[in-house]
């Protein structure tokens, strides 16, 4: 009922003016205890970050292992390629992914949406699966639209990376040769 | 620093006060206009917010082609996020990464822009004599079925089986080496784009081409643009290198796109009336079509073959169908899902069929299509929530493709929705009534950015006045590029914008030099 009366109550145009996820933030992240349970941070960089920080690195990390479910997969790499592709994006969207991934987390807001009390970060991997599952089905669009972006935003960070080209059978590019 | 007169803006020094033409924006509008100024005889300086990339950079890889050649490193999307949008961002525009189809506005289209939104001041006549000129320039010519790919092959394959209307596509292409990378940079220079046609043409003739110039605003002093304020940008392409850099011209025209010039235009005081208003997509959904031979949607001429058998369906909005190309990390955007049911389906690749169904919006009295907004950074945001008549269309062209997948042979075939709805035979293709088509329910796409400028005769109901494109109260300002158009168009729209650019050139060198 809680999720009810906040869905009806928040508007997109609302949550629209607020920045993509502000409204989400504003709704759900007040400060109350769940919302600062902190995120386990088990995936290091191995590289400089361009926007994210450690935190976010980490939560991000977390969902590449979820969202790419292959012999080889590397979360860690995702994380990086995603972080390097979004600092490239203007201010207003690196701050939206940045809200995101935190929102995405926050032990709070998944009470509210999805009856979880723990952060993303701590969930068991069925549970994690069951988060981005209620995001995807979701009544409201916009969080529907969040999972598209963390799940293609992952998927493409590694997909577009050569060493996993010949897990589907793709050749790589031909030879250049003569024009035929 | 290049040279032959493309330069990294960070490295050039104006060597003259003032320019008689200041173009923004070097795709297929800007780069056709300057050809013919400088041909007759203006000094001409295209300013270009991408960089200045060529063959040698063109690497066939989606991890290094998106960010170097894309907006927004290939994340661009509609507010909401319900609609991915694939727009060029370089030396030579989206030309360099479109997938070369190449189509004469419909006359159609041109009859509805006069008499519904007052465009009086070119007819196809007008057009005719300018489009043979840019077929000839861009060796546009239809390709034989026998070259097309598997890919395109069973979209023609059913639509034949089902009576509907095919042909194959005219590309603009010479030597084509048919690799499949059209949509990473042609790596050997066979695409016809502005980065090896119109533009090399007018630096040939002395124009200059500024890259990674970003154009904030326009003074506008009097009545008239004084002068263009730019930020230049860093190697990477995208922040700010922290110089800038003033141009003055007599003249200003605005060839950024139809996000990047109403952007413009805003930015500059210039938002009021249609102004970022009316911005069509042509929005995409596709299916997937798994067939028990081999597809590799990866090589090939990528779009060669397409359908406007839908154009018309009278009140309802119109369609039409292509192929796209299939690289891995394109599939992997394509295919719903997460983890291992992403997974089951990504390793079907080789065998994948990827046919899209465009909708043709900004026809019926209804459908205002989007509207281009302007950040706090600058930067710009095109906001177009989706009328329930263009879902519907798209679930008709969902149902058609459906239908035509499973003509040509495919054994299951998948919508784009998440999770898929996923068909064995036309027998249950009723389920799709009930699918959901709603906002990030079901992946839609664009590659087709036009309107956000409109031309017309009426001051009140456009921006620039169709004779001459030239903006309706600023005396030097003219838009050249596809955010003219009052509507979308039915069909790809390069050769629409080459058209009517090479038209308005002719016009311009004429009546500048006698004016």
């Amino acid at each position: 009922m809680v999720t009810r009366a906040i869905k009806n109550e928040v508007t997109r145009r609302r949550f629209l003016k607020r920045g993509l996820l502000g409204g989400f933030l504003l709704a759900t992240a007040g400060g109350l205890g769940l919302g600062l349970w902190p995120t386990r941070q088990d995936a290091n960089p191995r590289r400089a970050l361009k926007l994210l920080d450690e935190r976010g690195f980490a939560i991000l990390a977390a969902i590449a292992a979820r969202t790419v479910r292959v012999p080889g997969a590397d979360p860690i790499e995702i994380a990086h390629r995603v972080d390097e592709t979004l600092s490239l994006g203007v201010p207003e969207a690196r701050k939206d992914f940045t809200q995101l991934l935190l929102l995405f987390e926050n032990a709070l807001a998944g009470f509210v949406f999805d009856g979880r009390a723990k952060p993303f970060t701590r969930l068991s991997p069925e549970a994690q699966d069951a988060v981005l599952l209620s995001w995807r089905n979701s009544r409201v669009a916009l969080r529907r639209g969040g999972y598209h972006a963390l799940r293609k935003l992952t998927l493409a960070a590694h997909w577009s990376n050569p060493d996993h080209w010949a897990a589907v059978g793709y050749p790589g590019p031909p030879q250049i040769g003569r024009p035929t | 620093m290049k040279t032959n007169g493309f330069f990294d803006a960070n490295e050039w020094r104006k060597p003259v006060e003032k320019y008689d033409v200041c173009i923004i924006g070097s795709g297929a509008g800007g780069a056709v206009v300057a050809a013919q100024l400088v041909a007759a005889g203006f000094s001409v300086i295209i300013l270009e917010e991408g960089g200045h990339h060529t063959k040698a950079e063109f690497k066939m890889r989606e991890d290094t082609a998106f960010p170097m050649l894309y907006q927004e490193a290939g994340t661009r999307a509609t507010k909401d996020l319900g609609i991915s949008i694939l727009q060029g961002r370089a030396v030579g525009g989206t030309t360099v990464v479109n997938w070369t189809t190449s189509f004469r506005t419909p006359q159609s289209v041109l009859d509805h822009w006069r008499v519904v939104h007052g465009v009086g001041g070119f007819t196809k006549a007008d057009l005719d004599p300018h489009w043979a000129a840019v077929e000839e320039r861009l060796n546009i010519k239809q390709i034989p079925l026998e070259e097309t790919n598997r890919n395109n092959r069973t979209l023609y394959d059913g639509c034949k089986a089902l009576g509907l209307a095919v042909e194959t596509t005219f590309r603009n292409t010479r030597n084509c080496f048919k690799s499949g990378y059209c949509g990473m940079g042609c790596p050997v220079d066979a695409k016809q784009s502005m980065l090896v046609t119109y533009l090399p043409d007018a630096v040939q003739k002395g124009a200059v081409v500024l890259s990674r110039c970003r154009v904030d605003r326009l003074i506008i002093e009097a009545g008239r643009v004084a002068r263009a304020e730019c930020r230049l940008l860093r190697e990477d392409g995208y922040g700010e290198s922290g110089r800038a850099l003033t141009i003055e011209a007599n003249r200003f025209i605005l060839s950024a796109g139809a996000i990047g010039t109403p952007a413009v235009l805003i930015r500059s005081g210039l938002g009021e009336g249609f102004v970022g208003k009316r911005t069509f997509l042509h929005p995409v959904v596709g299916t997937a079509a798994i067939f028990k031979d081999p597809i590799e949607p990866y090589y090939g001429a990528p779009q060669s073959v397409c359908s406007h058998a839908l154009a018309d369906r009278g009140e309802n909005v119109g369609l039409f169908l292509e192929a796209a190309p299939l690289h891995p990390m394109m599939a992997s955007l394509a295919t719903s899902g997460f983890g291992d049911e992403h997974h089951a389906r990504m390793i079907k690749l080789p065998f994948t069929s990827a046919h899209i169904a465009l909708a043709i919006d900004g026809f019926h009295p209804s459908e205002v299509g989007g509207t281009v907004e302007v950040r706090a950074s600058g930067a710009p945001l095109l906001d177009y929530p989706l009328p329930p008549r263009i879902w519907d269309a798209l679930r008709e062209g969902l149902k058609t493709l459906i239908r035509i997948d499973l003509a040509a042979g495919a054994q299951e075939v998948y919508t784009p929705h998440d999770p898929p709805f996923v068909f064995k035979s036309e027998k249950d293709l009723a389920r799709l009534d009930e699918a959901p088509m709603a906002l990030n329910r079901v992946s839609v796409y664009s590659a087709h950015v036009m309107g956000g400028a409109k031309m017309g005769d009426d001051p009140k109901q456009s921006v620039v006045r169709s004779s001459d494109l030239r903006h309706h109260t600023v005396a030097n300002l003219h838009v050249v590029d596809g955010s003219v158009f009052p509507t979308s168009l039915g069909v790809n729209p390069q050769e629409s914008i080459y058209g009517l650019a090479h038209l308005m050139g002719a016009r311009f060198a004429q009546d500048w030099k006698t004016g």
